[in-house]
């Protein structure tokens, strides 16, 4: 792969793809150095997306349970939280555009996948941001402080009835899906794990009044648990630095790493393997994300054609190469919003705890129409000049400058070389062409 | 001549009307914590679309070459099962339409069909068994939830057939595993194509033979050869003028030796093509109207906009939500009574995993569910094309039968299994689990999930169940 490739890949997946004088900047940085760059922002400020303002939201306590007592009231409390969840849209969407430092954001994304939680149950925007907060400041370090922050917090607390785990049957919906979905994946646990899960997180609850976490002594239970061989287990805190720290653990989130940035392995694949043992050092993941982007395996074919864009990032990474500013996202929420939806992925809204699946899943009939009417529509209000002010004879060739494609497919370029009369239409075919859809 | 429509569509600054449920006014409920819940999306994008309307036309010879020209099967993919393909339909007769409906989340089926006559159920559930005096009587000690009124009368017209005690050996308590088992039709380990996939595999079917309502499609229509195809609600345009769909027709054709994904993203865009040639005029004429009939309105209000086929009907659901399922029912039966292309249709409705306040969240969406699913059997009864149709109910796995102290259910082990329709025999079938019999506090399976398959592979699409299925499965009578 010629450096100018890598740098192209590297920033699709690190990022959400590069400008053409993004591309010839790194490429006069080098690979290496350009790594070090998108990695060292991870711990730095990133003020073109700070610069988005952070809507305003309701805070706890949301409400007062006897002032919604008629239809009128809750209509109007249902309305403040949706136009609220809509601006929140928009400042996240704003900021992946906006980014200078885009591996925050997509790390950030990342986590929104690995943590899936869902805005239709948690209901309130700022519990939503707040979580989001968490997966941009924290995300870049140690795992297993990671998934005890997300875990205590109020999203994942009222996603997965964490709140209302009590004697003397709790429910095992936190216990079960900590261990299958976050943190260890199915076989490597039993089902008395599960249950003695479920009593160490008994009492773990949500003060609705403060927003805050807290843990009721009087439903929580201090019968000693044997969990994954550990005895005398008590605490929901102990249940979660155990299993951040198993070799399951390591190798399910290597696998999770790699598959969203890399190409889609099996927990039990060699590189996985391999690369758990590293990460099992800090389970850091700035590391783990440097091993990743480092690694031989990764600037290879399989890699490069390894995955299609989730919804999200081809919206975003259109947006970017069109040169709309995040400023403008909420006049053209339209469009975007039609976009995400109709392609099955709206962001704080994952389907189920299981997230969102790859590459297929982004693949239907449905989806392919969902992405000519973005497409479509995008062309028209977005910057194409760097088409249009092209001769004829190379827009081809620069339509695969606009989107960041190094090489089109013989039937693509067909189709493109006799668009290339109308820029509009070039750039319409060249966002839905099945190389600018993967990624 | 092809009724072909562009959609010139220039973004405007309005801004996104939709509301977006957020139930505060249940604010003890179970929320559509775990299952595909399309209700969002579906409210947005029905919502969204504006549109300016011009016309293009295309001649059917300029379709006929996109159409014949070779290669557009995507390359083989790498799945486990690989049934040989080529089994030849056994009948000529009219094609039976078959609809899944697929309950994401694990619906509890111990409260959904109920041995409300037995001590045991009424001890293990305590404040979750419902009241005897208001379960829906079916007979032989078991009845209806309350909020099933429909099912009840399907029930006493004989169309509702109860298949009880349904699962597999080494029930799995994850959601995924479990749907996974259910959509691939194959136990154990896991493999990614699903049972209807293989079918439209080994009849050399068009992707749009098995359709999913909806922007994803599901592992059951998913084939090792041919995916089927997901259906787009609304009125079916699409953008740019005939040169950028001539255009757009010449890039999704597949170049050989191409990496698989980019072989897969142009056949989804070449399916498009095909189902606006094949489907687009139904389902733009039919965006307008609901044979469901579930809402009193006037039905041009269903079509107040682009894709708005979708706020159709708010069949006994929450007071403004739009019914999700009877949505993309309505769909489905705009497509069958209009002698469209698909046999095989799959739609959804999430939310069932009821680990809290099961009662609230369980009686919604059953109710969901019984106006949905009985609208859809009374359209489709008496009609030419619906008559013999069938819709198969089904959900990952039952639920604990002793409730937990948070008045709802953990995951659980085996269920019932539904199937209606207008020349469905009604009645129980299979054998009900026996609630003395507990294994892990679990319903232990009586009947292999397989034998539900092989059912609908023998007497709705009339092929040999055997490639499809590891063994041999006897088919119940009911169809």
């Amino acid at each position: 792969m010629d450096t100018r490739s890598a740098l192209a890949l590297l920033y699709r997946r690190a990022g959400f793809g590069a400008s053409s004088s993004e591309l010839s900047q790194a490429s006069a940085l080098g690979f290496s150095a350009t790594l070090a760059e998108l990695l060292g922002g991870l711990q730095q400020a990133d003020p073109a997306a700070d610069a988005i303002e952070v809507p305003t939201m309701l805070q706890p306590p949301f409400y007062e349970p006897k002032s919604l007592n008629t239809p009128a009231a809750i209509a109007q409390l249902n309305q403040t939280l949706s136009q609220e969840r809509i601006a929140l849209t928009d400042w996240w969407l704003g900021r992946m555009v906006a980014s200078n430092n885009p591996l925050k954001e997509k790390l950030t994304f990342f986590l929104h996948c690995h943590f899936p939680t869902a805005i239709s149950k948690v209901r309130f925007p700022a519990y939503m941001y707040r979580q989001n907060q968490i997966f941009r400041t924290l995300g870049s370090g140690d795992f297993a402080n990671l998934t005890t922050a997300v875990s205590t917090d109020p999203a994942m607390l009222i996603w997965l009835d964490a709140g209302t785990d009590r004697m003397p049957d709790p429910n095992e919906n936190f216990a079960r899906e900590l261990m299958e979905r976050f943190t260890m994946g199915i076989g490597t646990y039993t089902e008395f794990d599960v249950r003695a899960a479920a009593f160490a997180f008994t009492g773990w609850h949500l003060n609705n009044a403060t927003g805050q976490f807290a843990i009721a002594p009087k439903l929580h239970s201090n019968t000693p648990q044997t969990f994954l061989g550990h005895q005398g287990i008590t605490t929901g805190q102990e249940v979660i630095n155990i299993v951040t720290r198993t070799s399951a653990c390591a190798q399910f989130v290597v696998c999770s790493v790699w598959s969203r940035f890399a190409y889609p392995v099996k927990p039990s694949d060699p590189l996985v393997v391999e690369l758990a043992s590293t990460y099992s050092n800090d389970r850091n993941l700035t590391n783990l994300l440097r091993t990743v982007f480092e690694h031989p395996n990764f600037l290879s074919a399989t890699t490069a054609t390894g995955l299609i864009k989730q919804p999200v990032e081809y919206v975003v990474g259109a947006l970017r190469a069109l040169k709309i500013p995040a400023a403008r996202i909420p006049a053209i929420r339209p469009p975007i919003m039609n976009a995400l939806a109709s392609l099955g992925q709206v962001l704080f809204d994952p389907p189920s705890v299981g997230g969102w699946p790859q590459n297929e899943y982004w693949l239907s009939t449905s989806a392919a129409l969902a992405r000519w009417r973005f497409a479509h529509q995008l062309a028209l209000i977005g910057d194409v000049s760097l088409v249009a002010d092209s001769p004829p004879a190379s827009r081809v060739e620069a339509a695969g400058e606009l989107l960041s494609v190094t090489s089109w497919s013989p039937s693509t370029a067909a189709a493109l070389k006799k668009a290339s009369v109308n820029p509009h239409t070039l750039v319409t075919l060249a966002l839905v062409s099945p190389e600018y859809v993967s990624n | 001549m092809t009724d072909f429509e562009s959609s010139e569509t220039w973004p405007t600054d309005e801004v996104l009307g939709e509301p977006i449920e957020e139930d505060v006014d249940h604010p003890n409920e179970a929320r559509v914590g775990w299952g595909v819940d399309r209700r969002k999306f579906l409210a947005l994008a029905g919502g969204l679309g504006t549109a300016g309307v011009l016309s293009a036309t295309l001649g059917p010879r300029l379709w006929e070459g996109f159409f014949s020209s070779p290669s557009k099967a995507p390359a083989p993919l790498k799945l486990a099962l690989s049934p040989k393909p080529a089994v030849s339909q056994a009948s000529s007769s009219a094609k039976k339409p078959l609809i899944l409906v697929t309950l994401y989340g694990g619906n509890d089926g111990l409260n959904t069909v109920i041995p409300y006559q037995t001590s045991i159920y009424e001890s293990n559930r305590g404040t979750l068994a419902i009241d005897p005096s208001k379960v829906l009587p079916l007979g032989d000690g078991y009845g209806l939830h309350p909020s099933m009124p429909g099912f009840k009368k399907l029930w006493d017209a004989k169309q509702l057939a109860v298949i009880q005690g349904v699962g597999f050996a080494n029930p799995n308590y994850s959601h995924f595993e479990s749907m996974d088992i259910w959509q691939s039709g194959v136990p154990g380990e896991p493999v990614s194509s699903g049972w209807l996939g293989r079918w439209l595999d080994a009849t050399n079917s068009s992707p749009l033979k098995a359709v999913s309502i909806g922007p994803t499609m599901p592992t059951l229509l998913t084939g090792v050869r041919v995916q089927g195809a997901a259906i787009p609600p609304g009125k079916l345009v699409l953008p740019g003028d005939s040169t950028e769909q001539l255009l757009f027709a010449t890039l999704s054709q597949i170049n050989s030796g191409e990496p698989q994904l980019l072989s897969e993203a142009a056949a989804a865009s070449s399916n498009l093509i095909q189902l606006s040639h094949q489907m687009g005029p139904t389902l733009s004429r039919t965006a307008t109207s609901d044979p469901l009939h579930l809402k009193d309105a006037n039905p041009n209000s269903l079509a107040a906009n682009g894709g708005a086929a979708l706020a159709i009907a708010n069949g006994g659901g929450g007071q403004s939500t739009p019914n999700v399922l009877a949505t993309q029912l309505s769909i489905v039966a705009n497509l069958i009574l209009a002698g469209a292309v698909p046999q095989v249709y799959s739609v959804e409705l999430g939310g069932f995993d009821t680990h809290v306040n099961q009662l609230t969240t369980q009686e919604r969406l059953l109710g969901e569910l019984d106006a949905a699913v009985t609208a859809f059997v009374e359209a489709m009864a008496n009609t030419p094309q619906g008559n013999d149709a069938v819709v198969m109910i089904y959900t990952e796995f039952g639920r604990r039968v002793s409730a937990n102290s948070s008045a709802g259910t953990d995951h659980g082990w085996a269920n019932n299994v539904l199937i209606t329709g207008p020349t469905v025999k009604g009645g129980f079938y299979g054998e009900p689990s026996d609630l003395a019999r507990l294994q892990e506090g679990n319903l232990v399976f009586t009947t292999d999930f397989r034998t539900v398959y092989a059912t609908l592979f023998d007497k709705v699409l009339g092929v040999d169940p055997k490639p499809f299925l590891q063994g041999s499965f006897n088919s119940f009578s009911m169809v």
